[in-house]
This record gives structure tokens, C-alpha cells and sequence, in this order.
């Protein structure tokens, strides 16, 4: 049984409560228009959470990661560090609703369905028993349909939801048919048992297990942008309002690597490695079509989105290589919290310039640099981060996640992912250095215009967040070295 | 009982081909819906039928869950449907071109 006092009980506990409460506050209130009332109640939700998140993990409370648990929560290294970047994306996104949702309707539903998502996104990390970690997806994914949708009255915020929606409801179909299948192999929900019951399998039902890892691939590739899955994202994310698509782009898509990590890459090493070529493939193929077709955008949402399907890629190389070293997952792990934040802040910087400016067309940015002092510079360092430049969070996991595909030289490819991961990572440079060289090297100069506040604190903190662990990395390697699961030694394939 | 678990297996497969044939062939937003929920409740025909030969009973609580949230998901898929209905007089996904590129 689970404790009442665990860490994931307390966070449903806290959010769930207080995502509850804020609409029948609004009936009770019958005051229209207070947003940000309802922004700094979720603010304080979020923030309670993650400090309970944070204090466990600094205190040491937290055992290493453990893959598997008898119970349907496990509260370890692993979950924590997915419950604190997922906690730091929706802080920030809360932080750039209070100046993007004034003035729009029904702020205490949206605030609440921020909260839900939040959980959804929280259990997913924490949940080992494929039931727990179906009804968490939901949980995440239901609440972000209707908020990308939120923007009733504009065509395009609708059409980014119903694309959204019905390829979501798709990969949940199809995530859970290969649920189905694992547990009539099997007979257990359980991902532990599940593992070992696929690994001492009958040979003759191998093809069913490969069709289910296959499918959970597939269901959850679609949320995490990869590439023959991704043709929803970029509609998506630039038809939402942005604040919204950092939550998609900096949480769900994160939430889609907690699940994959916990499902797939037992799935793989548990079928001797037949599934490990293919995420290669993906993984090259992934960061390679988001590359490209980012450089074509003019709308810098859209190019975003699609250096968001890049970076999906990137992550994928520690996964592809996870059965051969440990450091793999370890990068993956890494670039997932930093991506979080990088991702984050720059969508929240557009809101900011939607908010102020009304504009996402890259050509109308000239000049930004001088009418929003900080927002640009925000948007500068997360731009720089993303394409992992040196004195930056980004060069860290980058450069983790590379070193590993290059450190193992066992599977023959491994080396080959390394190569497609800089040479892409140069190319990334190409057109976040042409936005940059808009907002700073173009245009007149005009006058400062009056930046949201609320926006400045994001982008002062993603600027202190992503500049110190690129100066003083060691604290959070140290931390994700920690969280890497601890997987069955006789299932390392050593050199 | 005469029925063998192979021919629940081969009703599911049936009903997950139909769903996939209907997502991709179909461009009415509400066909499309409708072809996810076969794939869903060929899931959950699977898990009740493997349930069934199986000495738990897990698969059969999973089909409620999976039941309730199915649910949930079809009505804010509704919603999204009616509001995009008000808005173009229809719900010819491959009629909406507000986003491209």
C-alpha cells in the first residue's frame, strides 16, 4: 500500500484541492475579471509543491532511483526530478498568465486546469504500474486539450485544439491497446513484473511483444514530437495561446520521456535490444526534419515548435543508447530539466511580446532588443541554450548526451548518433542566430516600451537558472547521475 | 463455454483495423472521434478477454478505468467539435487552414 504521507499523495493532496476549489470560488465570488487573484492562488499551490519536492531532495531523503516497485507510486530521484522540472514549468507558465490572461474570460478554469494537467504530468513521473501511469496521462492530457482550445472566439487557437485533441486521443488509443497486449503476455499491470514476464517470454510470442513496445512507442512518440508522429505539433503550438505551449512544450512533452524511460527502455532491454536500432533511427531522423524545417519558419512560434521536435531528437539519443551505459539516460535526464526551463522561458518571452507588441512574425521584430530590454535578453539566453552554447545550461546536457553515444562505440552506430546530434546542433545555430541578429543588429531605434512585470521575474529566473548551471554544472549532475534507474546488471550488455 | 480467447482476439483486431482505417482515411472530425473509440474499446475488449483467462482480475478493473476515461476524453472532444462547428459551419477537419507552413 501507499502511505498516506508520501510525497505524490501530498501533491495531488495540494494541487488537487486548490485546482478544485478556484472555480466554485469564482461562483462564490461572482467577480468578474480578477485574474490575478486566481494566478497568485495557483502561484502559491505551485510553489508550496515544489518546495516539499525540493526540500526532500535536498535533505537526501529521497532513495536513488529504483526501475520498478511493488506499489503503483515509487517516490525516488527519478520521479523527483521529473516532479521538479514538471513544478518549475507550470510555476512559470502560472507566472506569464498573470499578464497574459488579464482581461480574458474565465481565468479561475483555466488556472484550475493548469493545476490538474500539473498533477497528471507529476504522477506520470511517479506512477510504476501501467494502470496508474494510463489514468495519470489522461489526467495530464485532458485539461491541455481544452486549454489550448481556450481562446474561444479565434479560429485558429480552435483548430490548434481539435488537431491537438483528436491526434491525442489517438496515441492514448493506441497506448493502451499495447497496455492490453503486455498485460495478456504477461497477466500483470505491474511494469516489474511485466519486465521480467516479457524477458523470460515463450520465443514464439516475441512478435506480439515487439507489436506492443512498438505501440507504446508509437502512443507516446506522439506526445513527445517524434518524427513520423509529429505533424500535430507545430499547428498546435503555434495556434495556442503561448503560454499554454510552454506547458505543452516544456511539460507534457517531458512527461511523454518520464513514461518512455520508465516503459520503453525496460521494454528494450527486456527484449534483448531489438527495439534499440529503431530509436536510433528516430532519434536521427526526428532531429534532423525539426532542424530543417524550423529554418524555413517566418512565424517564430512555429520555429520554435519545431526546434521543440529537435530537441525531442536529441533526447532520444540517451534513450537509444541507455541498455549500453548508464550516462545516457543520465544526459537525457539532464537535457530534460534544462529544456524545460529554456523552452519555457522562451514561450513565455512571446507571450510577453504578444501581450505588449501583437506580433509573432520574425521579420517584425527588428529592433526588439532596445523597446524590451529584458524579454530579449531572456529570449536571447534560452535561444542560446537551446543551441548549446558554451557558458549555458544547454552545452552541458548536449554535451553529456553526445559524449555518451560516442563513450559506448558499443552498438557500431552509436557513433554516428554523436555526429547527426552536433552537425544538427550547428544548424540549430543558424536560425536562432538569425532571430537574435533581428532583435539586436536591425531596425531603429525606437522607445522602450513598458515590459509585464510578471514576465521579467520568468525571464530573470530562467536567465539565473540556465547561465548558473552553465557556469557551476556539478550540483546537477551530481543530482541526475543519482536519478539514473539502476537497472538488473545481467542486463547491461558490457563492453 | 465454447468460445476460445483467440476468437476475442480476433474481434479486437478486427475493431483496431477498422479504427485505423477510419482515422486515416476519414476528414469529418466526429467519424474520426468515433474510429479512436473503436481502437479504445478494442483495448478494452482485449483486457476483459485476457481478464477472463487469466487467474487476476486486473485486466477487468483497467476496462472500467479505461471506460470512465474514454468518456471524459469524448466530451471534451465534443466540446472542441461544437465550438469549431459554430465557428465554420463544419467539421471538415481538412476545411480548417487557419495554420500552415
Amino acid at each position: 500500500m501507499i502511505e498516506i504521507t508520501s510525497t505524490p499523495i501530498i501533491l495531488i493532496a495540494i494541487l488537487g484541492t486548490v485546482g478544485m476549489i478556484l472555480p466554485v470560488m469564482s461562483v462564490v465570488r461572482k467577480e468578474k475579471g480578477s485574474n490575478s487573484f486566481y494566478a497568485a492562488i495557483a502561484f502559491g499551490a505551485l510553489i508550496a509543491s515544489i518546495g516539499y519536492v525540493a526540500y526532500e531532495v535536498v535533505s537526501g531523503q529521497l532513495p536513488p532511483a529504483a526501475v520498478f516497485s511493488a506499489d503503483v507510486l515509487a517516490n525516488d530521484s527519478f520521479s523527483g526530478l521529473f516532479a521538479i522540472a514538471m513544478l518549475i514549468v507550470a510555476i512559470i507558465t502560472t507566472a506569464g498568465s498573470f499578464n497574459f490572461m488579464r482581461g480574458q474570460a474565465h481565468p479561475p478554469v483555466y488556472y484550475s486546469l493548469i493545476l490538474l494537467s500539473t498533477i497528471g504530468m507529476v504522477l506520470v513521473a511517479y506512477s510504476t504500474d501501467l494502470v496508474m501511469l494510463f489514468v495519470a496521462w489522461e489526467l495530464m492530457s485532458i485539461p491541455t486539450y481544452v486549454l489550448a482550445g481556450f481562446m474561444k472566439k479565434n479560429p485558429s487557437s480552435n483548430e490548434a485544439a481539435l488537431k491537438y485533441f483528436l491526434f491525442g486521443a489517438l496515441s492514448s488509443a493506441i497506448i493502451i491497446y499495447g497496455i492490453s497486449i503486455v498485460y495478456g503476455l504477461t497477466g500483470s499491470t505491474n511494469i516489474g513484473e511485466v519486465m521480467t514476464g516479457l524477458a523470460n517470454l515463450d520465443p514464439s510470442m516475441m512478435p506480439l511483444a515487439l507489436l506492443a513496445v512498438g505501440m507504446f512507442i508509437a502512443g507516446f512518440g506522439f506526445k513527445m514530437g517524434l518524427v513520423p508522429f509529429h505533424m500535430w505539433l507545430p499547428d498546435t503550438y503555434e495556434g495556442a495561446p503561448p503560454t499554454i505551449t510552454a506547458l505543452l512544450a516544456a511539460g507534457t512533452k517531458k512527461a511523454g520521456f518520464a513514461a518512455a524511460l520508465r516503459v520503453i527502455i525496460m521494454g528494450t532491454i527486456a527484449l534483448q535490444l531489438d527495439w534499440t536500432f529503431a530509436l536510433g533511427v528516430i532519434a536521427v531522423m526526428t532531429m534532423t526534419v525539426g532542424n530543417i524545417a524550423a529554418i524555413m519558419q517566418k512565424n517564430i512560434s512555429r520555429m520554435l515548435a519545431y526546434s521543440s521536435i529537435g530537441h525531442a531528437g536529441y533526447i532520444l539519443i540517451g534513450l537509444a543508447v541507455a541498455p549500453f551505459t548508464s550516462l545516457g539516460i543520465q544526459g537525457s535526464l539532464f537535457h530534460v530539466l534544462n529544456h524545460s526551463v529554456m523552452k519555457g522561458a522562451a514561450f513565455i518571452a512571446i507571450a510577453g511580446i504578444v501581450t505588449t507588441i501583437g506580433i509573432t512574425n520574425i521579420d517584425k521584430l527588428k529592433g526588439l532588443g532596445r523597446k524590451m530590454p529584458i524579454t530579449s535578453l531572456g529570449l536571447v539566453i534560452s535561444l542560446l541554450a537551446l543551441a548549446g552554447v558554451p557558458p549555458t545550461a544547454g552545452f552541458w546536457s548536449k554535451l553529456l548526451l553526445f559524449g555518451s553515444a560516442l563513450e559506448t562505440g558499443l552498438p557500431a552506430w552509436a557513433g554516428w548518433l554523436a555526429i547527426a546530434g552536433v552537425l544538427n546542433s550547428a544548424l540549430s545555430l543558424a536560425y536562432y542566430g538569425w532571430i537574435i541578429r533581428k532583435m539586436y543588429f536591425e531596425g531603429e531605434t525606437e522607445k522602450k516600451i513598458k515590459e509585464p512585470k510578471a514576465i521579467i521575474g520568468v525571464m530573470i529566473f530562467s536567465i539565473i537558472f540556465l547561465v548558473g548551471i552553465g557556469v557551476y554544472p556539478d550540483p546537477i549532475i551530481e543530482f541526475t547521475k543519482n536519478a539514473v534507474p539502476i537497472l538488473d546488471n545481467a542486463l547491461i550488455i558490457s563492453k | 463455454m465454447t468460445n476460445t480467447m483467440l476468437d476475442f482476439v480476433i474481434v479486437s483486431i478486427a475493431l483496431l483495423a477498422i479504427g485505423i482505417y477510419g482515422i486515416s482515411v476519414k476528414r469529418n472530425a466526429i467519424r474520426m472521434l468515433f474510429a479512436v473509440e473503436m481502437i479504445v474499446n478494442a483495448a478494452n475488449l482485449n483486457l476483459v478477454a485476457f481478464g477472463r483467462f487469466l487467474p487476476n482480475s486486473q485486466g477487468q478493473t483497467f476496462a472500467l478505468f479505461s471506460i470512465a476515461i474514454a468518456a471524459a476524453e469524448v466530451a471534451v472532444g465534443l466540446a472542441l467539435i461544437i465550438v469549431a462547428y459554430r465557428m465554420y459551419k463544419n467539421v471538415d477537419i481538412a476545411e480548417f487552414r487557419s495554420l500552415k507552413g
